[in-house]
């Protein structure tokens, strides 16, 4: 059970999922989010965070568990009466209507008043910036503006929570960022609970408040991004955010804090309790690894190997080395500033992490 | 320059086959009803309106004409009320039975409208098979009069030209993308009105070219309204056809004809009109 942050606004308890026989699209997932919260379902395409978010907006009828908005049970809820705000990848714009008329759909369907219509209306497009544009129709628009005119015909109706489905993929890079501060800063303003699908890690790690990481139709581990991207629960959670260095070793020593890793000729530590003789996969995040011997400290010391520079690739803020050392590879990433000391291929380096950098992890 | 000539050159088989085919034919048709019959066939060269008047005043003529309209149109909507689930069916289904429904739905296509029609004629006589399994049924003590009437010409005509329709519609289809449903409804939508203001509007591409088609073959039906209508049923194409073969006024039949293209064209020209204020 996750851990319950007030009472729950939004509460799904063992949510599942099945198509037919064979394995669970969703596999009975418990999760929570606090009223005005930003909660990221984060996973690989098919983890079934995408089923989970239909679930909550009604357009997909579980196959068991129930899931209830402000106290009150939606499981049996046809999606048209949830007041959910979803947003869709593909923007779902009517292309027959004008953008106005887009967004005054859901008031439409509410009986809302001219007048309110006429004024919610403008009020919404002018919170994502798109005044201006009320006439147009959607064919006529960018695709940034497109998912903006989303956003505000999912937010005008109020909803009692925004859904948003991978709403930035099909942008490009610059607007896809430039939308994102934008959706988080609407949301804060607006107060409003927010449910939010992405594949994309930095854009779950930048907007939420918690990060919950699926697999295969289960949740991996929920939490903070700092929690999700420092104390991974899972080899696949480290492996999945963030670039990361795997090694298959064998414990070869240990204390109660501590423990001594081998693989091959190679011997590292890490900050775990190991029972002695099993092996673990450990993973090493690439830019906790420093090449060079200047002003290492004592800690990192302790993980200290010689290696030789295999390929060097620059990524302008970063630069990657591909060093190796005792027959295993390391991806190191080190800052373009600190480049000017960088190696050339082929030079043989001294590479060390601190043994708190090493994620030690059951070997499924 | 050059574009211009490779398009021409390209166009130029078809535009020759329309101008031998139907424009030629058609001016020579138009010469034909200015003439005049004799008895027994004879045609009488002239220059006169005097068929066009004939058939504008006579009550027999002008309410064949009248008849053939109303009749299209409503076998144009049975038709679009019958053919749309249909193809919104074979459009949505993931079913992996998919291209086999698709073809059994069009296959009616193989066969000819004669042998559909001598089909229909089966199952709608006074002894046929609908009539014998009510009366077996208990239902009817007499025959219901399903055939040598409107009525029969009528759902004749509308299971022929389904086919057609479908395929219509599902190309126009092409816009109808179930999200939009999925965002009417999480806009609060009940099925109904998603389906009213979302999926209908958006399948108005394929119900005009759908309907369209279905009219045009519906007022230009020939062979339906003849057998089905035993001879009872007087539309503009049997009545043509009976002034050529049976009463050899060609010229009346000529005058028929251009009447009928003309009907059709401004029919086609209003479509046009609506259809574009209704697709902005």
């Amino acid at each position: 059970m996750p851990p319950l942050v007030d009472p729950p606004y939004l509460a799904l308890r063992g949510l599942a999922k099945s198509y037919g026989e064979g394995k669970p699209a969703v596999a009975g997932i418990d999760l929570d989010a606090a009223r005005g919260e930003f909660l990221t379902l984060l996973g690989p395409s098919g983890c079934g965070k995408t089923t989970v978010l239909r679930m909550i907006a009604g357009l997909v009828p579980p196959s068991a568990g129930r899931l209830a908005v402000d106290g009150v049970d939606i499981t049996a809820l046809p999606a048209h009466q949830r007041n959910m705000g979803l947003v869709f990848q593909s923007y779902a714009l009517f292309p027959h209507l004008s953008v106005a008329r887009n967004v005054a759909f859901g008031l439409e369907m509410r009986g809302a008043g001219k007048a309110a219509i006429e004024r919610r209306v403008a009020d919404s497009l002018a919170l994502v910036r798109l005044a201006g544009l009320r006439q147009r129709m959607p064919r006529e628009l960018s695709g940034g503006q497109q998912q903006r005119v989303a956003l505000a015909r999912a937010l005008v109706i109020e909803p009692s929570l925004l859904l948003l489905d991978e709403p930035l993929s099909n942008l490009d890079a610059k607007l896809r960022e430039e939308l994102r501060d934008e959706i988080r800063d609407i949301q804060r303003r607006l107060g409003i609970t927010a449910v939010f699908v992405t594949h994309d890690q930095v854009e779950a790690l930048t907007l939420s408040d918690r990060v919950a990481v699926m697999n295969e139709g289960r949740l991996e581990q929920i939490g903070t991004p700092t929690e999700i991207y420092e104390e991974p629960a899972s080899a696949f959670v480290a492996a999945f955010i963030g670039r990361t260095n795997r090694i298959e070793a064998r414990v070869a020593a240990g204390d109660a804090t501590s423990s001594l890793l081998a693989t091959g000729a190679l011997r590292f530590s890490a900050i775990a309790a190991l029972p002695v003789g099993t092996v673990v996969t450990a993973m090493i995040r690439p830019h906790r690894i420093r090449l060079g011997d200047d002003r290492m400290t004592p800690d990192e010391a302790t993980n200290r190997i010689r290696a030789r520079v295999r390929k060097i690739v620059f990524a302008g803020d970063v630069v990657q080395c591909e060093i190796a050392a005792e027959g295993i590879t390391l991806l190191v990433e080190s800052p373009t500033a600190s480049a000017g000391s960088a190696p050339a291929v082929g030079d043989e380096v001294t590479a060390s992490w601190r043994p708190a950098d090493t994620l030690v992890f059951a070997t499924p | 320059m050059r574009r211009g000539l490779v398009a021409a050159s390209l166009l130029a088989p078809a535009s020759a086959l329309m101008v031998l085919t139907f424009v030629l034919p058609g001016i020579w048709l138009a010469r034909l009803s200015l003439d005049r019959a004799g008895g027994g066939g004879v045609l009488i060269e002239d220059v006169s309106a005097s068929n066009y008047l004939r058939f504008l005043t006579d009550a027999f003529y002008y309410e064949i004409l009248w008849r053939s309209l109303w009749m299209s149109v409503a076998v144009t909507l049975a038709t679009l009320l019958c053919s749309y689930p249909i193809a919104l069916f074979l459009f949505r289904t993931q079913s992996r039975w998919r291209g086999a429904l698709a073809v059994l739905t069009i296959s009616p296509l193989l066969v000819s409208s004669v042998v559909r029609t001598f089909g229909w004629m089966v199952i709608l006589g006074d002894g046929g098979l609908l009539n014998g399994a009510l009366r077996w049924l208990g239902v009817i003590a007499a025959p219901l009069p399903l055939m040598n009437n409107m009525l029969g010409v009528m759902i004749g005509l509308t299971q022929i030209e389904m086919p057609t329709m479908i395929l219509a519609l599902i190309a126009g289809f092409a816009r109808l993308d179930p999200t939009l449903e999925e965002a009417a409804r999480t806009l609060g939508a009940p099925p109904w009105r998603s389906f009213l203001r979302v999926t209908l509007p958006l399948s108005a591409p394929g119900i005009m070219i759908g309907c369209l088609v279905t009219f045009v073959q519906g007022i230009s039906s020939f062979v339906t309204p003849k057998l089905l209508g035993g001879g009872r049923i007087y539309v503009m194409a049997t009545t043509i056809y009976e002034e050529t073969f049976e009463t050899l006024n060609w010229p009346l039949a000529a005058a028929m004809s251009i009447i009928l293209v003309a009907v059709f064209g401004l029919c086609v020209a209003l479509y046009e009109r609506a259809g574009r204020r209704f697709a902005t």
